[in-house]
């Protein structure tokens, strides 16, 4: 299911950053900054990555495939929000 | 229901036929068996249509997955193998690598994706394969174990070091450098191909190398696994489904002391117990399955619970199943005398079920 594909314009950086975080927050159980280092301060693994990837996939229309799929893109909310502003803003492939 | 999945239902019990027992004896599948599953892009139903696949969703996959379980775990540890070297290509190929390939897997090609080494496991952090760039080439070396369908195999995805991170490499399994020797005698699954893979300075371009590589092995792996999890997950419910009927079949018709079996409580609690597992392995499975397809996060965890509630049901039930048909499933080759070796492997294989309890414990504790 792709919730934006109603939508006309882009979110902003700050929407996704918002919605990435209340997403980790329930998730964890705790409040996460948007610099933190999430496998550096061990609050995810490699399965909850995983879990991540679907997240965004589910929740901005994306695919997250190929070179985008590496560790770096979900160390923070920040680098979460970079790769889903990349992707949106990228061509429609063929998937 | 998808309108492939009743016809290749159909074409899969005549394809079989009561040949498993032949295949699991001789330790091997016939060529043509495969061939023609390959070609009509059932090995791997779940490929999007725009790469030549069937389009199928993770619960009509599921479907067919268990139909051939049922029948002959061989063929579907094949079908998990096709399924999982697709699923890989798709998640970590670049945009070519995804036409190039999938075209292959649906077209009559067969795959097989190499994890295991003699000291790499669970932990596959530790794997000595390594893919090192030579100008616009890499040359892969290393020695891979119990590398399932890779006797049958045209391609064989393989995992190994790259740089200071990992990559998995397609490569040919004709290619120089490439020698694949069949496990002698596997205990479970035993036509399923299972081999040794060793790559001695394979040399191939670098377009062989899925998304340029570079990428965390342990994310490389999960990213793989996911889809040998589920498939291995609906292999075991039907298991579980030819456990079930031959239990069933076999307490209506034999009687002793007077009556059927099935009429002694202590064999109907058996007859209980198997229905339950069926139902609680497919419903589990099924749940994982539409994660899947609606695309939501819970499938991760949904996976692994489904691979671990399918296979320990399924080894707890055949061996239950052995117990009501006694003697008879203890005629190597029988239905449920498979089933017996099978389901035992599906617990250690594609996370074994310490891994699996690992991910789930490590579930309820995120955060804390």
């Amino acid at each position: 299911m792709n919730v934006r594909t109603e939508q006309a314009t882009l979110p902003d950086s700050g929407t996704i950053e918002g919605e990435i975080g209340t997403y980790l927050d329930e998730r964890l159980n705790t409040t996460v900054d948007t610099e933190q280092d999430l496998f550096a301060s061990g609050l995810i693994s490699s399965m909850f990555a995983m879990e991540l990837v679907v997240h965004l996939e589910q929740s901005y229309g994306i695919a997250v495939i190929g070179r985008d799929l590496k560790l770096d893109n979900f160390r923070s909310v920040r680098r979460m929000t970079e790769l889903v502003l990349r992707l949106l803003d990228a061509p429609a492939t063929d998937g | 229901m998808a309108d492939w999945l009743g016809d290749a239902r159909t074409q899969v019990s005549d394809l079989v036929g009561d040949r498993a027992r032949s295949w699991d004896l001789a330790g091997l599948l016939p060529d043509d068996l495969l061939r023609t599953l390959a070609k009509q892009g059932l090995l791997c139903p779940e490929v999007p249509r725009r790469y030549g696949g069937l389009g199928a969703s993770s619960v009509d996959g599921g479907a067919f997955t268990a139909h051939t379980g049922s029948l002959c775990s061989s063929l579907r540890s094949v079908m998990t193998s096709q399924g999982m070297a697709a699923w890989t290509v798709q998640r970590l190929g670049d945009r070519a690598q995804r036409k190039q390939y999938l075209s292959q897997l649906t077209g009559g090609d067969l795959a097989a994706v190499a994890f295991s080494e003699p000291g790499a496991g669970s932990d596959l952090s530790t794997m000595d394969t390594v893919v090192r760039v030579d100008g616009d080439e890499v040359v892969v070396d290393g020695h891979k174990v119990w590398t399932t369908a890779a006797r049958y195999a045209d391609l064989i995805v393989v995992f190994g070091r790259f740089a200071d991170e990992g990559a998995a490499v397609v490569v040919p399994a004709d290619h120089p450098g490439v020698t694949v020797t069949p496990v002698p005698n596997p205990s479970g699954c035993r036509a399923a191909g299972h081999s040794e893979v060793v790559l001695d300075s394979v040399r191939l371009p670098a377009s062989a190398v899925l998304g340029g590589g570079d990428q965390p092995l342990v994310l490389l792996g999960t990213t793989a696994l996911a889809y040998g999890r589920i498939s291995v997950a609906w292999g075991c419910v039907g298991i579980l489904r030819a456990c079930l009927a031959a239990a069933s079949e076999h307490a209506t018709t034999r009687r002793q002391f007077g009556q059927r079996l099935a009429d002694h409580q202590l064999v109907a609690r058996h007859l209980a117990e198997l229905l339950t597992a069926e139902q609680v392995a497919t419903r589990v499975c099924e749940h994982a399955s539409r994660c899947w397809d609606s695309g939501s996060p819970e499938q991760v965890i949904a996976t692994v619970l489904a691979k671990y509630v399918s296979s320990t049901e399924a080894t707890r039930a055949a061996s239950t199943a052995v117990q009501v048909l006694a003697s008879v499933a203890a005629d190597d080759g029988h239905v449920v005398a498979r089933a017996y070796r099978d389901a035992k492997l599906m617990e250690l294989i594609e996370g074994s079920n310490e891994i699996c309890q690992l991910i789930l414990a490590r579930h309820t504790t995120s955060g804390r």
